[in-house]
């Protein structure tokens, strides 16, 4: 009886499978995406002018102090009413989570460069390198350093909040458990099955975070 | 024309003024130290030199360059090496790499000629087995050795030093002194902010007096350690204080 518990069919595992590429998909995409605007955001965070750097707060505080899924919301079924865009859900999905993995990395970009010592950037003033070619030779090599253990945490949980794109009907690896769960009746079974792969993405990720941080880093 | 020509500047931090009214000349030869008590503008008048503090009024001509215009920073940077009293060297390269990729980059240098003049200035700071060390392997003492060869990578007329041994113990500030003692000896031009007296003794051809950001006196060693000293009783006591 347990063994009937268990079995699936081969249609649930290739919808599995299927699915597994769609939260794969729109998480890489996303936080590619999501990466670009977070290194622009980061930086024009750091320009000395206090007007400039405050900029990017317009778009960066209500994406990082509200939850994914009322931003979830209001991409899909917001913009057909406010502004006559209609998005199908993965076009949704994927710019909202663009914008909101963009966000937070933004946040670790400033934060990175600004651990930065100021004594770094004087010691490659004064061997004559101007403001472009410090940043591009001394002090982002550095920054990449400092950023690649939070980055990876941080695409670690989009891939999570992925699964918030089930309440849009897009059918990622939660929306798969969710309707297997009602074609099959055995929810233990698929959520199980369901969490299992998340972990299976996941942790793999958070090591390889950590060993990149013991790898890369250093102290000034 | 003298090498540095520092014409009238003032530099103040919000109220506080550092320099007034400065004016000092640095010739294209020899080694001069600036001595003078705390917070009276020694370090902050090599980072003026070097572009690194902007000035308020006056001017400074770095061989004619002028430090005000902004075009001129990367030249004038380049003609004056400047060593700080931290060591700062850049963590993720390894020693090799730190002193050449600032001929690299900014000299256009090719990389192999960099590597050769990279392991000569090693060689003479007594440092070629630690080629590919990192920053964390090395002591204050070796950092600090590093960073005056990492200067000299750029052939800079002169060597700003500012208090280089400061934060060093006295083992590690000797090898360091005993480095600048060898470039001094080679002829290199050195503005050296310091608080080693003997040191200054044996090494400086001019020695800078400094008080409240003017000078006090400005004459030979010989000069500054005899008849200055006998005659000022705020220098002698400075002296005394130092040395102690």
């Amino acid at each position: 009886m347990f063994e009937q518990y268990l079995s699936l069919t081969h249609y649930d595992i290739y919808f599995f499978l299927k699915a597994i590429g769609m939260t794969l998909w729109i998480t890489l995409v996303s936080i590619t995406i999501g990466t670009l605007i977070g290194i622009v955001m980061g930086l024009i965070r750091c320009s000395k002018n206090k007007i400039v750097s405050a900029i990017p707060l317009i778009y960066i505080e209500p994406l990082r102090n509200s939850p994914l899924v009322t931003q979830l919301f209001l991409t899909y079924y917001g913009l057909p009413v406010v502004a006559n865009i209609v998005l199908d859900a993965q076009a949704a999905a994927i710019i909202t989570l663009s914008l909101n993995t963009g966000a937070f990395f933004s946040v670790l970009v400033h934060s990175a460069v600004k651990a930065i010592p100021k004594l770094q950037w004087e010691a490659g003033f004064a061997l004559g390198h101007n403001r472009y070619s410090n940043f591009k030779n001394i002090i982002a090599p550095q920054v990449l350093r400092l950023l690649i253990p939070s980055a990876i945490t941080l695409y670690i949980n989009q891939l999570q909040v992925s699964s918030f794109v089930s309440l849009i009907s897009l059918i990622d690896l939660t929306k798969a458990g969710h309707i297997l769960t009602l074609r099959t009746m055995r929810p233990f079974l698929i959520y199980g099955i369901v969490f299992v792969l998340y972990f299976a993405i996941s942790y793999p990720l958070s090591k390889l975070a950590q060993r990149l941080e013991k790898k890369v880093a250093f102290n000034f | 024309m003298a090498m540095i020509e520092v014409k009238n500047i003032t530099k103040a931090f919000g109220e506080l003024v550092v320099l007034k009214n400065f004016s000092v000349d640095f010739d294209q030869s020899g080694v001069t130290v600036i001595l003078g008590p705390s917070g009276t503008g020694k370090s902050t008048l090599l980072r003026c030199i070097n572009g690194l503090e902007t000035i308020d009024s006056g001017d400074i001509l770095v061989d004619g360059l002028s430090v005000r215009e902004k075009k001129n920073l990367k030249d004038i940077r380049i003609k004056c090496g400047m060593v700080f009293q931290q060591t700062i060297l850049f963590p993720h390269l390894d020693v090799l790499e730190n002193l050449v990729i600032s001929p690299i980059k900014i000299l256009g240098r090719p990389r192999n000629k960099a590597i050769e003049q990279a392991k000569e200035l090693l060689n003479k700071v007594g440092l070629m087995d630690k080629l590919h060390s990192k920053h964390n392997e090395l002591s204050g003492g070796e950092q600090q050795r590093i960073a005056i060869a990492r200067a000299m990578m750029m052939n800079p007329k002169a060597l700003l030093l500012d208090e280089i041994t400061s934060a060093l113990d006295p083992e590690m500030s000797t090898e360091v002194l005993k480095i600048i003692e060898k470039l001094a000896k080679d002829g290199v031009v050195m503005l050296i902010v310091t608080h080693e007296i003997p040191f200054a003794r044996r090494i400086a051809n001019r020695v800078l007096f400094l008080e409240y950001g003017s000078v006090v006196s400005d004459t030979s060693n010989e000069e500054f350690f005899t008849t200055v000293k006998n005659n000022n009783e705020r220098i002698a006591r400075f002296i005394q204080n130092i040395h102690h």
